[in-house]
């Protein structure tokens, strides 16, 4: 297991933050994203996005409603947001291990709460608000 | 005559319609609506493959009975190709491939959101009203927040996207926010309901500021304000009461959610509504002014929202404002035919190699 702790000052920083991470992620990657309401976890996907060149900040909006946002021609990222589901069963339908299987990486929000259903080998980014846009960021890689 | 089967298939619903040339909605069915779901077992939401694979077939029987139409009388069958869930566009599509092969149909093609600004093309023309163009078309659900600004350009629509969110969608602030103050999920509804109780000028909260596009939205920096004011308040209590009522009955009615809110609480809801509604009317307003929009199309789920719609028809915005009748604001079918009959008119067909295109957009 290895951890490394970061300190974002700004939603930009964050942003910055995700784009130089998102170039060490080989493919397949799982990348949990934790954080409480707000914390910005769709600020670090956008950062993954643009680092990987495959679309604008701008263009990464939250996946909540849609469940799945994909991005890239050919799939080369999935940002995944379980926060409006509540079993196990539900989770189950949306094909994760598909989805896992493929060189892709993929950010997940809310997946924590289905550790079971998580390969053992992935990447916890823990997103904590310190003062207003200021951010602890510890990344953790496992096992 | 031309008869069009409608099937969205995208995200949560399972739905069929059959619609008319002239733009009359003969029948619109909606999986999560059929009152008993024991009719085909169903669950919801229909987030799955799995769900609207169960639906899909007793949906579109549904669709046809109520609207008196046999298989042999259909014209065309429109399908949402896009976007939403792989999985789920393609129980739909696949579904109306099949239909149009064995009947000999043609197949149309729908963009999701483009069906939203249908649904209220399709109404104004039923109620003889003209909504001209060009136009503006906010869509505002749990999925979407876009502004586009719609040209006519030889006998067709073409959209310009003027702006859209860069977060968390208009539907999806208000379901978030009404969780964290114990309204349940998805409770953006009750929060309209309830909106109209509170002062708005009680509680502070933030306008977005944009950088880059002006026209762009965000909705993060609210919910997040929303929850600094809750973790300000002494909360546990009326949230427990709140869940204490839902617990009870699933759809509380007014009186019963106004006895477990405090007047604190009202008023931190009705700057939520107005600051949401400000969000998005300002933009719009600005856009008004700044095109040649002679009309204004508000669709979505959010459309539902009464706030909003007395916003927009306060007179401040400089042309005729549409909505669509709640039931043609979320997620049906009958928007998708609709959307589909100029393309019909037209003889704009799509071959079966039509794909389910999850982030397919519209300008």
């Amino acid at each position: 297991m290895r951890e490394h702790q970061y300190q974002t000052l700004t939603e930009d920083d964050t942003i910055a933050l995700g784009a130089r991470l998102a170039a060490d992620w080989t493919r397949p990657s799982v990348v949990l994203l934790i954080g409480n309401l707000g914390a910005g976890k769709t600020t670090f996907a956008k950062g993954v996005a643009e680092g990987m060149g495959i679309a604008r900040a701008e263009d990464v909006s939250s996946p909540t409603f849609p469940l799945i946002h994909e991005y890239g021609d050919t799939g080369e990222l999935y940002h995944i947001d379980l926060y409006r589901l509540d079993t196990e069963a539900e989770v189950e339908t949306l094909g994760l291990d598909d989805i896992f299987a493929r060189p892709a990486v993929v950010l997940l929000e809310w997946a924590e709460r289905f550790p079971r259903l998580l390969p053992e080998e992935r990447v916890e980014v823990r997103i904590e608000a310190e003062a207003d846009e200021s951010r602890r960021i510890t990344v953790t890689e496992l096992p | 005559m031309a008869l069009i089967l409608g099937i969205e298939s995208s995200c949560d619903e399972t739905a069929a319609a059959i619609v008319a040339g002239e733009g009359e909605v003969l029948s619109s069915v909606v999986a999560s609506q059929i009152e008993t779901h024991g009719r085909y077992g169903g669950v919801v939401p229909e987030l799955a493959s799995r769900e609207h694979l169960r639906a899909i077939v007793p949906v579109v029987r549904e669709a046809l009975t109520e609207a008196g139409v046999e298989w042999n009388a259909l014209n065309a069958v429109a399908v949402t190709s896009g976007p939403g869930l792989v999985g789920s566009l393609l129980v739909g599509l696949t579904y109306a491939k099949a239909v149009c092969l064995v009947r000999g149909l043609p197949l149309i093609g729908i963009n999701h959101i483009e069906g939203h600004i249908h649904a209220v093309i399709l109404e104004a023309r039923l109620a003889g009203s003209s909504l001209e163009l060009p136009a503006l078309a906010l869509v505002a659900s749990g999925g979407h927040t876009h502004l586009f600004e719609i040209m006519p350009k030889s006998g067709k629509m073409v959209y310009r996207l003027l702006g859209k969110t860069r977060d968390d969608a208009a539907g999806e602030a208000y379901d978030k926010v009404a969780k964290l103050l114990g309204f349940g999920y998805p409770g953006g509804p009750v929060l309209d309901l309830l909106a109209p109780f509170g002062e708005a000028d009680a509680v502070r909260l933030p306008m977005a500021k944009m950088k880059g596009n002006a026209m762009d939205f965000s909705f993060s920096g609210l919910k997040t304000a929303m929850l600094r004011w809750s973790q300000s308040q002494d909360m546990a209590e009326e949230i427990a009461a709140r869940r204490a009522v839902l617990k009870a009955s699933p759809k509380p009615k007014l009186e019963q959610w106004l006895a477990v809110t405090p007047r604190a609480t009202l008023n931190a809801v009705a700057a939520f509504q107005r600051v949401v509604v400000e969000e998005l009317l300002r933009r719009v307003e600005r856009a008004a002014e700044e095109t040649e929009a002679r009309s204004v199309i508000i669709s979505g789920g959010v459309a539902c929202n009464a706030g909003l719609r007395a916003s927009a028809h306060s007179g401040r915005i400089n042309c005729p404002v549409f909505f669509p009748t709640p039931h043609l604001s979320t997620d049906n079918a009958a928007m998708i035919a609709a959307a589909a009959l100029p393309k019909y008119e037209r003889g704009e067909f799509d071959d079966f190699t039509l794909k389910a295109q999850s982030n397919l957009t519209l300008a």
